[in-house]
C-alpha cells in the first residue's frame, strides 16, 4: 500500500487565510484514494528531517509570525530545506511561503530579509497592497477549463524570478507576482510557489493531484496514476469564479 | 461671519439628515448611514458637536459587539435610563452620526442624554479626536476579513490609538485576550478587567493548528503558557519570558452550572458580591458577551437584581441568534462573519439534540471580506460528528458552490449538501424538509442576513431592522 507523508512547516505560525485548506486537501484527495497519508507538522525547534518526507507545505503568515520564526528558519532548517529542494521533493510554498524560499524580502525602507536561498527569486515590499480575487494558467495542467487556477492574492511584496526559476503560471485576472510582468508564482524542480490563497488546493483538484503524482511517482517506481475522482463541485465552484471574473473583465 | 456660516452648515445638515432619515424609513429601505453620510458633507464638524451632547458609552472589537450592546441596553432600560442606540449595527462613522442626528431635535437639543454606540475597531480610532466616551467596552480581537483591515496587529494597535486620544474613558477590557488585555497597559485610563476561571469542563484546549491568533507574546513574541483555554486564544495566559500575563479580573465568571441550546446560567463574582443569572442566549461567546455587560454594570453601580433582570430578557440584535416561530417549525438567524464566531456556532448546533437543518449563505462583498478563504480556517469536525441529526445542508449566497466545496472537504457527505442560490425556493425547500418541532439554522454572512432577513420579512411579518 503507498503512503505519503506531508510535512506543515511552523503550522502554529504560518496559517493566514486558510492555508489549512490545503494540507486538507492533499490528505482527502489520498485518503479517497486508499492512500495512507501522514501528516508531520513541524515548528520552532523542531529539526526538519527531509527521509521523513514526500511533500512539504509553507503557508504564509502575518509580519508579526514571521518575524518569530525566521531565526529558527535559518539557523536550524535552511541546510535540509535547500537538500530536499535539489533531491525533487515536491513543496507547495503560498504567499510568505513562497517570499521565505527566495533569496530576500527587501522591506519599503531599504532593509534586506535574508530568506532561505533555495531558489533564484527575490521579493520588493511596497506600500500598497495587492488584493483581489485571482486567475492565472499553468500550462499542460489537467484542469478544465483551460487549465486555468482560481485563488486569491493579498501581498505587500513584488516577486521577481531569477535564472533558473520559471513562473508557475500566466495571470489573466489579477496582479500575481508583481502586477507587471503577467506572471503569477515560480517552479523550480517540484517545488510549485504561488501568491494564491482561497485555499488553492480545495478548488484546483487538478494541481492537488498533479503534486500528489508527482511525489508518488518518486517514492514508488511502479505508480503509474491516480484513479480519478467525482470532481463536480470543486468544477463548479472553479467555473463560477472565472465566469464571473473574466465578465467583470470585458 | 464665520460662526454664522459654521451655524447654517450646522443647522442643514441637521436638517437635511433628519429629512432623510424620515424618508428613508418611510420607504420602507431603514437606511441607517447615508443621512450621516449626507449630514458630514455639509457640516464636517458635526460628530464632534453632536458627541459632546452625550454621555458616550462604546463597544468595540472584533465579535460580540451587537449581542454586548443590547444586553447593555436592556440593562439602561431595567434602570431606566432613556439612550439612543445604533441598534441596527451601523457601526461606521456615518452610522454613528445618523444615530444621532435621529436622537436630536431640530434645534439640536437632544432628547436622549446617554448614547450607547458599538463602533468597528477601524472606525474608533477615526471618531477617537471627535468623541470623548465616558466608557469603552473591548470585547476581543480575532482575525477578521483581513483583506479590509489588513493583520490582526494593525486592528489592535487603530484601537490603542483610538484611547491615547482619550485618557479619561473608563476601559472595560476583557482580560482573557491577550491582545485585549494588552490595551490597558501603560495608558492613564481607569481600566476594569473581566475573565472566566478554570471551567470544569474547557471547551477547546487541544491546540489545534486551525486558529494561531495571539499565541507569541505581544511584548517579546516568546510562546505563550496555558493553565486554560477557554476558547481559541482566550484563557488564561503567561509569557515565561517577560512576565506578561492575564490580569487579575474584577469581575469573573466562576461557575457554568447549566448550558443549554435555549439559555446558560452563569454564577458572578463581583467586588459587591456574587449572583446566578441566566443568559437569554446559548453559546460560551454568549457569556463573555454577558460578562463585559456584567462589567458594565458593575462599573456604574447598578444593582444585581436589575442586571439579572436586563440578561433573562434582552432582546439578541439582528441576526444574531434571533429565533423566528413558525408555528410548529421555527428557524434561527446566527450571523457568521469570521473563523472563531462559526466555530463557537457550530460548537452551539452541536447542542442541539433534535433533528435539523443547516443552511450556510455565504456572500464576498465588500462589507463580508471579498476573501472567503476564512471558511478554511474553520474547524467542521463538529458538523461532520453531526451528520446523523443534520437531515440536509443547503449552501446559497454569491458563493454558494466555494461554501460546498468546503464542506466536501471537512469530510460531509456530499449527498447531504444542496447547491441552492435562489433563496426562496432554498427557504420552501428548507421548511418542507423541517417536521414538526424542528429548527432550520440559517448561517449567513453579513450581506447575505440583510438578503435573507427582507425575505423573512417579507414572508413572516418581522419588524423593521432599524427598531
Amino acid at each position: 500500500m503507498y503512503e505519503i507523508n506531508i510535512c506543515h512547516l511552523y503550522p502554529d505560525l504560518l496559517n493566514l487565510y486558510g492555508d489549512y485548506g490545503n494540507i486538507q486537501a492533499l490528505v482527502r484527495r489520498l485518503e479517497w484514494r486508499g492512500i495512507s497519508v501522514q501528516v508531520h507538522p513541524v515548528s520552532i525547534g523542531d529539526p526538519f528531517l527531509p527521509d521523513e518526507y514526500d511533500i512539504v507545505f509553507i503557508g504564509g503568515g502575518q509580519d508579526y509570525e514571521q518575524d518569530i520564526l525566521h531565526k529558527d528558519l535559518l539557523a536550524i532548517k535552511k541546510q535540509p530545506l535547500i537538500e530536499a529542494v535539489e533531491s525533487g521533493m515536491v513543496f507547495l510554498c503560498i504567499c510568505g511561503g513562497y517570499q521565505l524560499m527566495g533569496r530576500y524580502y527587501k522591506l519599503s525602507d531599504g532593509t534586506e530579509i535574508e530568506c532561505l536561498g533555495a531558489m533564484n527569486h527575490w521579493t520588493i515590499g511596497h506600500e500598497k497592497r495587492l488584493i483581489g480575487n485571482l486567475v492565472f494558467k499553468i500550462e499542460g495542467l489537467k484542469q478544465q477549463p483551460d487549465s486555468l487556477v482560481v485563488g486569491f492574492e493579498n501581498h505587500s511584496g513584488k516577486t521577481y524570478l531569477g535564472d533558473g526559476v520559471s513562473p508557475l503560471g500566466k495571470v489573466v485576472y489579477g496582479n500575481g507576482n508583481n502586477g507587471e510582468d503577467g506572471y503569477e508564482g515560480a517552479r523550480y524542480k517540484n517545488v510549485f510557489c504561488s501568491y494564491s490563497h482561497g485555499s488553492l488546493l480545495p478548488k484546483n483538484p487538478g494541481l492537488t493531484d498533479e503534486l500528489i503524482t508527482i511525489a508518488l511517482k518518486r517514492k514508488y517506481r511502479d505508480f503509474v496514476s491516480l484513479q480519478p475522482l467525482n470532481d463536480r463541485i470543486e468544477a463548479l465552484a472553479r467555473e463560477s469564479m472565472i465566469k464571473r471574473l473574466l465578465k467583470a473583465k470585458q | 461671519m464665520n460662526r454664522l456660516i459654521n451655524a447654517v452648515r450646522y443647522y442643514s445638515a441637521l436638517f437635511l439628515g433628519k429629512i432623510a432619515i424620515y424618508l428613508l424609513r418611510i420607504t420602507g429601505s431603514g437606511g441607517t448611514s447615508f443621512p450621516g453620510k449626507l449630514a458630514m458633507a455639509i457640516c464636517p464638524d458635526l460628530l464632534r458637536i453632536l458627541g459632546a451632547k452625550y454621555r458616550i458609552i462604546m463597544v468595540t472589537g472584533t465579535n460580540g459587539k451587537t449581542t454586548t450592546s443590547r444586553i447593555i441596553e436592556q440593562i439602561l432600560i431595567e434602570n431606566h435610563i432613556k439612550y439612543i442606540a445604533n441598534k441596527s449595527g451601523a457601526n461606521l462613522i456615518s452610522g454613528l452620526v445618523t444615530t444621532l442626528i435621529s436622537d436630536v431635535k431640530f434645534n439640536g437639543s437632544p432628547t436622549s442624554h446617554t448614547a450607547l454606540l458599538e463602533v468597528d475597531e477601524a472606525a474608533f480610532r477615526a471618531s477617537s479626536k471627535h468623541v470623548h466616551p465616558a466608557v469603552l467596552v473591548v470585547t476581543n480581537f480575532f482575525r477578521d476579513q483581513l483583506d479590509r483591515y489588513g493583520e490582526l496587529y494593525s486592528t489592535v494597535e487603530a484601537v490603542r490609538h483610538g484611547i491615547i486620544n482619550n485618557p479619561g474613558t473608563t476601559l472595560i477590557l476583557n482580560g482573557d485576550d491577550s491582545l485585549c488585555a494588552s490595551l490597558g497597559r501603560d495608558v492613564q485610563n481607569p481600566v476594569i478587567y473581566y475573565g472566566m476561571d478554570k471551567l470544569s469542563e474547557p471547551e477547546d484546549d487541544n491546540g489545534k493548528v486551525s486558529n494561531s491568533d495571539a499565541s507569541y507574546c505581544i511584548y517579546c513574541k516568546t510562546k505563550y503558557e496555558y493553565q486554560y483555554h477557554t476558547y481559541s486564544h482566550l484563557g488564561y495566559y503567561q509569557c515565561p519570558e517577560c512576565g506578561y500575563k492575564r490580569p487579575e479580573p474584577l469581575v469573573h465568571v466562576i461557575r457554568v452550572p447549566a448550558m443549554t441550546s435555549e439559555f446558560t446560567t452563569v454564577v458572578f463574582s463581583t467586588p459587591s458580591g456574587s449572583f446566578q443569572a441566566h443568559i437569554n442566549l446559548p453559546g460560551l461567546y454568549n457569556v463573555y458577551n454577558a460578562l463585559a455587560a456584567v462589567t458594565f454594570a458593575e462599573a456604574l453601580g447598578f444593582s444585581h437584581e436589575k442586571t439579572v433582570r436586563a440578561l433573562s430578557c434582552f432582546e439578541s440584535g439582528f441576526g444574531r441568534m434571533e429565533s423566528i416561530p413558525l408555528g410548529e417549525k421555527n428557524i434561527q438567524v446566527i450571523l457568521i462573519k469570521n473563523p472563531t464566531g462559526l466555530s463557537q456556532v457550530l460548537k452551539y448546533l452541536t447542542t442541539v439534540e433534535k433533528a435539523c437543518v443547516i443552511c450556510f449563505m455565504i456572500n464576498d462583498r465588500t462589507a463580508d471580506g471579498t476573501d472567503i478563504s476564512w471558511l478554511y480556517d474553520v474547524d467542521f469536525e463538529p458538523l461532520k460528528n453531526m451528520q446523523n441529526r443534520v437531515s440536509r445542508i443547503y449552501v446559497s449566497g454569491i458563493r454558494a458552490e466555494d461554501m460546498a466545496v468546503r464542506l466536501k472537504y471537512a469530510g460531509i457527505f456530499t449527498d447531504h449538501i444542496a447547491i441552492e442560490k435562489n433563496n426562496p425556493a432554498m427557504l420552501d425547500s428548507a421548511l418542507n424538509t423541517l417536521n414538526a418541532g424542528e429548527t432550520l439554522y440559517i448561517l449567513p454572512t453579513y450581506t447575505a442576513l440583510l438578503d435573507i432577513r427582507k425575505l423573512l420579512k417579507k414572508r413572516f411579518n418581522l419588524k423593521n431592522f432599524w427598531q
